[in-house]
Order: structure tokens, then sequence, then C-alpha cells
């Protein structure tokens, strides 16, 4: 029932594929509208390839949640550049394998791909992010 | 354009009411509104109603809703619904009929019930999205806020938690507060944690509620009162934490722009308000709002509520009825009951709560959440002692 969402969104969810308005540079993702949510124009819209690493701009951790979700769960905004310049998307990140305390502002998050939820039995596949082994405490 | 009027305000005790059906509590609140115009009112003479609710309990899901618990039958009648915003919406969209002349008589009324269904909000807006906050709950989007001004402008946990403090010493002294208890900045800080940095007093409880206001022309509103209270300006206004505005990191834009909206439409500044009622979902929403008002400067809000500007005595003061964190925040009555308690400061009729500046302008301000965006939508409402 809640299919064909994440079908139109598959490659911004599995390959962070994302879209830059050609007007004033705002990275939107996993959505491509004709308008730009930021400068309001009509622009021709670039397909950019985001990395996959991002830099936590806030977070708090969760402890309070459904059954089907792990806590206490780290939950950032996290700003993840393009390759190749231009302005970072902006998106909320659920983190895995790292320790609460370990989160901060300004710290490097690795995108890892998993399984993030199924329905009907059928995995919908997208990106959690953790500390980067190297950084880790 | 008309100038408009509140004439009337009636609010129930909020709280857990599983004795009470959506309807009774609607109802009730009108009875009480009605009850309240000084030179009395009959209910035919009221030519149009605003019903605000999210409709949460699955009983009111048109204008019909407010039809159904008042009797109002035969006029027009419409349901308002803007996320957390709903009822100051409702409020607006009222006003905004009797100034144009389709009105000269309008019944906001918000209503909700929270507490029937053991499905909370919780889980819906947790569920099933990959980018737009899968696993983000209510605490998550306004404590991001809480997280990043600590961090930006060295804002305290004490200072947050001072918002609970100054709003429960409130609700305990206001008869329809959810949650009549005090309490210190170590309860605060030291409570149970729902999502770092907010702990259990920083958020609002789950309470049912209602509230009805009766606003009227400036053509009939002699009929009604000798002391009006007047309607100044509104605003309301959109925006996204992921716009990719940094500004949406420490505080709400939408907010911001509501109440320029606001204020340029009274012919005031943020100087000039006297007493506010603001959303105060979480202690952090309050602190920001001090901010994204004109309050006091951005970052500087840890400084105001330090200043003791906020408290009842103060210069400025927010939520003297407790604010959503003592009072409860039943989503679509939330905004009716604020201009209620505007309404009554600015006639000086707020009992113990009564602020104690003589106050000339009053505020009321409500933000939501909608599509997991932070702060996507956000109504103030300027009201004023003196004829605008
Ligand atoms: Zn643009």
């Amino acid at each position: 029932m809640h299919e064909p969402p994440f079908v139109r969104d598959r490659a911004a969810n599995e390959r962070l594929e994302a879209w830059e308005c050609g007007s004033c540079g705002y990275v939107t993702i996993p959505e491509r509208r004709e308008v730009c949510k930021r400068c309001g124009e009509y622009p021709d819209w670039n397909e950019v390839q985001l990395a996959e690493r991002g830099t936590v701009q806030s977070y708090v951790v969760q402890q309070r949640l459904p059954d089907e979700f792990e806590t206490p769960l780290p939950v950032a905004v996290v700003d993840i550049p393009q390759q190749g310049g231009g302005e970072p998307a902006r998106v909320y990140g659920l983190f895995t394998e790292t320790n609460p305390d370990d989160v901060e502002i300004g710290m490097e998050a690795e995108a890892d791909f998993r399984t993030m939820f199924d329905i009907d039995g059928l995995p919908v596949n997208s990106f959690k992010f953790k500390r980067p082994r190297g950084d880790r405490l | 354009m008309r100038d408009v009027a509140i004439a009337g305000a009636g609010i129930i005790d909020f709280g857990e009411l599983f004795e009470q059906s959506f309807d009774e509590m609607a109802e009730q609140a009108f009875m009480n509104a009605v009850e309240d115009v000084d030179h009395g009112i009959e209910p035919g003479e009221i030519d149009a109603a605003f019903f605000g609710t999210l409709d949460i309990a699955n009983d009111a899901s048109s204008g019909l809703g407010a039809s159904h618990s008042t009797g109002l039958f035969g006029i027009p009648s419409s349901r308002v619904e803007n996320a957390c915003a709903t009822g100051s919406t409702a409020f607006r969209q009222a006003t905004t009929a009797v100034r144009a002349g389709q009105a000269d008589v309008a019944l906001v009324l918000g209503a909700e019930k929270m507490r029937d269904s053991a499905e909370g909000l919780i889980e819906g807006a947790a569920l099933d999205q990959v980018w737009r906050g899968r696993g983000v709950t209510m605490p998550a989007f306004f404590g991001m806020r809480a997280t990043r001004h600590m961090h930006q402008y060295g804002t305290t946990r004490e200072q947050i938690a001072k918002v609970s403090v100054k709003n429960h010493e409130n609700g305990a002294k206001y008869p329809h507060a959810h949650y009549q208890f005090t309490c210190s900045v170590e309860d605060v800080v030291e409570g149970p944690q729902v999502t770092y940095p907010l702990n259990l007093y920083d958020c609002c409880p789950v309470t049912d509620g209602a509230a009805a206001t009766i606003v009227v022309s400036e053509d009939v509103v002699e009929e009604y009162t000798d002391d009006p209270v007047w309607v100044a300006g509104s605003g309301l206004s959109t925006d996204s934490l992921l716009r990719g505005d940094d500004e949406a990191l420490v505080g709400f834009p939408a907010s911001t722009q509501a109440a320029s909206q606001a204020y340029d439409e009274a012919g005031i500044t943020a100087e000039e308000i006297d007493v506010a009622e603001v959303h105060d979902c979480f202690t952090i929403t309050e602190l920001v709002t001090y901010e994204d008002l004109g309050f006091c400067e951005k970052g500087k809000g840890g400084e105001f509520i330090d200043s003791g500007a906020p408290e009842l005595d103060g210069e400025t003061p927010v939520n003297p009825s407790g604010g959503l964190l003592a009072k409860g925040h039943p989503i679509g009555a939330t905004g009716v009951a604020q201009i209620n308690e505007i309404y009554e400061q600015l006639r000086g009729e707020a009992g113990a709560v009564q602020v104690g500046n003589d106050p000339e302008y009053g505020l009321q301000h409500n933000a939501g959440i909608g599509r997991n965006a932070t702060g996507s939508i956000s109504c103030v409402n300027v009201l004023s002692a003196e004829r605008p």
C-alpha cells in the first residue's frame, strides 16, 4: 500500500542521487519538482551525486520510540556534500553502530547502506549514518 | 475593512477527559463562551462558525462537527486545520470573514480529544519516511534546535529548563490547566530522558480540551459588550528546517515572518507587546520563540529568561496560563485557549495569573509541524485593549 513512493524515490534512496537547482543551487532529495523550494524559480535541475560522508549540523538522541526501533537512537540533521562541489543536501540521518555519547555537532557521519524497514516482506533500502571507523573513540 | 473585536470567551478544564465525548467538550466550551458575553447573546445571532481541530478522535471531519456540538445549523460552518496552528488559524479565518463583511458575529471553536486512542502522534510521525524523518518524533524535531542553540550561542541546559519551571508555576495558579504542580530546575534537568537533550518536564502533556471565542464586527459590538478586546493584526507563514536555511537550525523563520506580518498590520513593534501566549510544546520552543518574535535578540533567549522578563511580574510576561507545558496541548483547542487568555489579560480579568504591567497589547502564537518539517507553519495574532 505504500510502495509507489519508494519506487519513485529509489535512485535517491539507494544511490544518493539528488537534484540541484540551476537557479540558486539548492539541493533536494529525494523529491524533484519543477519549482525550487528555496528560490521559487522554475529552474533547470541538474542531477548530482552526493558523497557518502556528511557533517552533523544538530542532533538528538531518542529514548522512547515504537517497538520496531532500537533505542537509544541518535538522529541528526546532516549536510551531505555533492561530489564535485556545490551546496550540500540537508537530510535527517538515523544512526547505527554509534555510541550516542560520541555524536556531536561538526562530526563527520558516514552513510551506510541498510535495510530501513520492509513493506509486506519487501525490503526498503536506504542509508543510515555512523561515526566513521577511524574516528571512533 | 471593518474592525473586529472579541466579545466572549469560553474554555473547559483541560485534562484527561475520558468521561467526556468530543461533542460534550465542544458544547461546554461553546456554552461558556455564550455565557461570557457581557450583555448576553442568542446563539441564533451567530452567523458563521470556524471549527479548529485535527480530528484525531475521528468525531469531527467537517464543519458539521461544530454545528452538531453547538446546534448551530443553517449557517456557514467550516473546519480549519493547520497542524499545531489550527486554533489560531481558525481565529484568523473568523476575524477575516467578519472584517470582510461576510459575518457580523462568528464563532471560533477549537477542540481535540488526544487521549481516546492508544496510538499517539508519535507513531504517525515516525513511520515509513526514508529521508523525511523516518524515526523522528515530535521531541526530536524540536530538540534539534536545543542541541544547536546550546552549541551556537552557549545557551545552558538550565536556561532551557527555566521555561518549564516558570510555566508550571503559572499553571499551578491557572484553574483550567491540566497540570497543577510546580517543579524546580533540578527536577527538569534530572528527569527521565525522552529525547536528549529534552526530558519529561521539557515536554507538554497529552491533553483533551476545548475552547470557544465569539468575534463581532465594529457595527454590532456595542450590543454585546462595553469592554471589547480588539484584533489588531494577524500573520501566517511557512518554512522548513530542510530548505538549506541555517537560521532554521536555531529557530523557526516562519514565526519571525508571521510576527512581522502581525506587527505591521497592528502598526506596532515587538517592544510594545505587554503579554504573550506562545507555543511551548517543548521548553526549547518557547526559548527560541522569544527570539523569533523579537522579544530579545537572536541567541539571547537564555539571557531573556534569566532576566525574569517573561515571568508574571516581568516586563514581557509569557504564558501566564502555564502554556502548553502545564495547561496541555489539545491541538485544535490550543490556539483558541491562548486567544481567550490574552482576552482576559487585556480586560484585567485573569485572576491569579493576571500580569502586573497593565497590558495594552497581547500576542498569541502557534508553530507546528507538517510533512515532517519542523516549524513548517506559524500563526501570530495581536490583540489590543484599545480600538486600533
Ligand atoms: Zn532554487
